[in-house]
């Protein structure tokens, strides 16, 4: 994946600026989503469950920003990135279900 | 994303570490300087005198004082001398933020005193965690900037191949390797201290940087959160906007009694302050704060409420739940309260290294990209950045000290002027940077930091007077900074003359040595 | 604050690191007199490693619990980087640290 022949240099730019905007925001993003999940499904009273899964969460979008540069392909990193949908909808179902009814 | 994992970390280290590293040379410096924040605070006012009075005498002069010109106010403070900073101060009126309407009191005679309005060492603390940016955008930055320094942390670790043969090597006076060793051990034998203060910074601010918890759990509602995680403080806050201020006049009970008291539970000279409601009513009542560092918890708002006229004890600090505890270990290991002197000493002297190992780290890379002969407009921004990020800010914090001294104490605005001082002259020297070739640049200006550091004593003599031991221990740490500014630029010449001779020597561009490759 | 336990920690903090970087072949060609016998080498780093416990033990002696855990942590990493600045600068002070430091801990007591 490491070519520097001129004519394919700004096709490398752009697949570099993909992976660092899926590192950050989208790192950020399955992290909280992650959290969101995480603080609702551990078996504490809810406060401790919020401490524990928010100050895991550090750990957890270093953890993704450094595997999103070493990964091989990209495809793969968005796809995990993604699941900060299901992640969400776990998380944040309470809210989900209110809003719709 | 490059081919192997050590290069994909390579080039990840290299630019997260570039990019993010004059911010975080920032954060680390000023996070430092903000270690002694108080003292430095106590040198800015030099007005105020430490009288070496314990804690319940000056409380009981307050007493006196308040009882004299304010009989008739509803609320009291007093923040009482302790051994970092030996100031009395006085106010009336709802909890002021800031300095606004302290009046100092000498802690003997019980005089009015005028220190000078200034940022203090107040300043270094607040800039370190939001860059004196406005609101929330600083707070941010500095968490990205935090993030950037965990990522550049562990991808550090996986490429240093040799990090157990190479623990204590570090050889000067041979250019790149030199940089690369000092870089390399200097993030090695502090990796301990860089993962725990990194880690516990963002932690602080954890409800900000990750409120997806909060808002899943309580609606985003971080009051009701605060109000289930520490109830009892949550009531008092509550109950302190509440009280009634109507009741028969009744004598209070003598303000150093209560804080002889208090500190038979929190330890002698650890009482910050204390807090009245009502004085002089019967429905009085005395709020005891401690001084924070009694452990490393970080018990914000913890204190021993009394009341005002028996001296009975309302209540005291209770023990927090579990989750509370742990997140205000954190906090506090950061903070760096506890422990007294010998702990603050030694997180001061780590944060001097943090802060030269982030250095080497961004002069490696100019160093590194010379040699190599890449894309010269890019290397001369870095390059001019680095010399003011660096040495730079250096000089921009000890004109600080000087514009203390040198600004008019009655001058209007003087805060404003202060600050315009810190970043006229920070600005001034990415200009020089820009201007003058780069290690004339770096000369230059360490030169100039180490001649205000070394000429703060002489300066302090002409317009304080420090006599006690905060003070002159303050000035002697500057003046050692000052002779290791003024050593480093010293040595400038002798760099460079050795570079070149190794130029002279491999006229071709030879392999990059083993260790990073980019 | 028990001052001459503050002492003690950063010099067995120091001479534990010292072990450790004793231990390792290129420091010990660096800093001892070949006259030394090599067999003694592979007992440097397990001494280091006692002398670290000892630290530790010095400095519950100056700071409660916790504290003592973070300021040991603090006057390791502080006494290594002093080590490692000394080795090239000054290599014939490295060894002899540790000694003056017990002599003047010791006289400290009396």
């Amino acid at each position: 994946m490491n070519k520097h022949v001129g004519s394919k240099r700004p096709r490398q730019h752009w697949l570099v600026m993909n992976r660092i905007l899926l590192a950050i925001l989208g790192g950020y993003a399955f992290t909280y989503a992650f959290t969101a999940a995480l603080a609702r499904v551990l078996p504490m009273a809810r406060v401790d469950a919020l401490v524990a899964a928010s100050l895991l969460s550090f750990v957890i979008y270093l953890s993704f920003i450094l595997w999103a540069f070493a990964a091989a392909s990209l495809r793969r990193v968005a796809l995990v990135a993604a699941t900060a949908i299901p992640l969400a909808a776990l998380g944040f179902w309470p809210q989900l279900l209110e809003a719709v009814r | 994303m490059k081919g192997t994992l050590t290069q994909s970390m390579a080039w990840l280290h290299t630019w997260c570490g570039l990019l993010l590293g004059w911010v975080l040379f920032a954060i680390f410096l000023t996070g430092t300087l903000a270690v002694f924040d108080k003292e430095i605070s106590w040198w800015m006012q030099p007005e105020l005198i430490d009288r070496a009075q314990p804690a319940s005498e000056a409380a009981n002069l307050a007493h006196r004082w308040l009882t004299t010109h304010h009989p008739d106010e509803s609320n009291w403070n007093v923040s009482l001398p302790s051994e970092r900073s030996a100031a009395l101060g006085v106010s009336v009126g709802e909890r002021r933020r800031g300095g606004e309407g302290v009046t100092h009191l000498d802690p003997l005679t019980g005089d009015t005193l005028e220190p000078r309005e200034t940022m203090g060492g107040n300043f270094f603390f607040r800039f370190h965690f939001s860059l004196n940016l406005p609101n929330m955008l600083g707070i941010w930055v500095v968490g990205l900037a935090a993030m950037a320094m965990l990522v550049a942390l562990i991808s550090g670790i996986v490429i240093h191949k040799k990090i157990f043969k190479e623990f204590f090597t570090f050889r000067p006076a041979k250019g790149q390797r030199s940089w690369l060793d000092a870089h390399n051990a200097s993030a090695v034998l502090l990796l301990p201290f860089h993962l725990m203060i990194t880690y516990t910074g963002l932690v602080i601010f954890f409800l900000i940087y990750m409120p997806a918890a909060v808002d899943a759990l309580f609606e985003g509602d971080r009051q009701a959160y605060f109000s289930e995680a520490q109830p009892t403080l949550a009531a008092m806050r509550a109950g302190e906007r509440t009280r009634p201020t109507e009741a028969p006049a009744a004598p209070l009970v003598p303000l150093g009694d209560l804080v002889a008291r208090a500190e038979a539970r929190f330890g002698p000279g650890m009482i910050g302050g204390l807090a009245v409601a009502n004085p002089g009513r019967a429905n009085a009542e005395v709020t005891v704060r401690p001084v924070l560092g009694h452990r490393i918890e970080l018990t914000k708002g913890e204190a021993m409420v009394f009341n005002g006229v028996t001296g009975e004890l309302i209540r005291e600090p209770e023990a927090s739940r579990t989750s509370q505890l742990i997140q205000q270990v954190m906090a506090g290991l950061h903070f760096a309260q506890f422990g007294g002197y010998p702990m603050r000493w030694l997180y001061f002297l780590c944060g001097l290294i943090s802060s030269a190992m982030i250095a080497t780290g961004l002069v490696l890379y100019t160093v590194k990209q010379r040699r190599q002969g890449t894309n010269h407009a890019f290397l001369k921004l870095v390059e001019s950045l680095n010399v003011s990020v660096i040495a730079g800010l250096a000089l921009a914090c000890i004109a600080l000290l000087w514009a203390n001294r040198l600004l008019p104490t009655g001058l209007e605005g003087r805060l404003g002027w202060e600050l315009r001082l810190f970043f006229g002259v920070w600005a001034l020297t990415w200009a020089h940077g820009w201007v003058r070739k780069p290690m004339q640049a770096w000369r230059e200006q360490l030169y100039a930091a180490a001649a205000l550091a070394l000429g703060l004593p002489a300066l302090d003599v002409l317009t304080g007077s420090a006599t006690d031991t905060v003070r002159l221990s303050l000035l002697a740490c500057v003046v050692a900074m000052g002779l290791g500014l003024g050593w480093t630029a010293w040595k400038i010449p002798a760099v460079v003359a050795a570079r070149k001779a190794r130029a002279a020597r491999t006229a071709p561009i030879d392999k990059t040595p083993q260790g990073v490759s980019s | 604050m028990n001052g001459s336990a503050l002492f003690a920690s950063l010099v067995l903090a120091y001479a534990g690191m010292l072990g450790f970087c004793l231990g390792k072949e290129r420091h010990w060609k660096q800093l001892i007199d070949p006259r030394v016998s090599v067999r003694l080498r592979p007992l440097c780093a397990p001494i280091g490693a006692v002398l670290l416990c000892l630290a530790a033990f010095a400095a519950l002696r100056v700071w409660p619990g916790g504290m003592a855990l973070v300021g040991w942590f603090g006057a390791v990493s502080l006494a290594g980087f002093a080590l490692l600045m000394l080795i090239p600068y000054a290599p014939r002070v490295v060894t002899m640290l540790p000694v003056l430091g017990g002599v003047i801990w010791a006289a400290s007591l009396v």
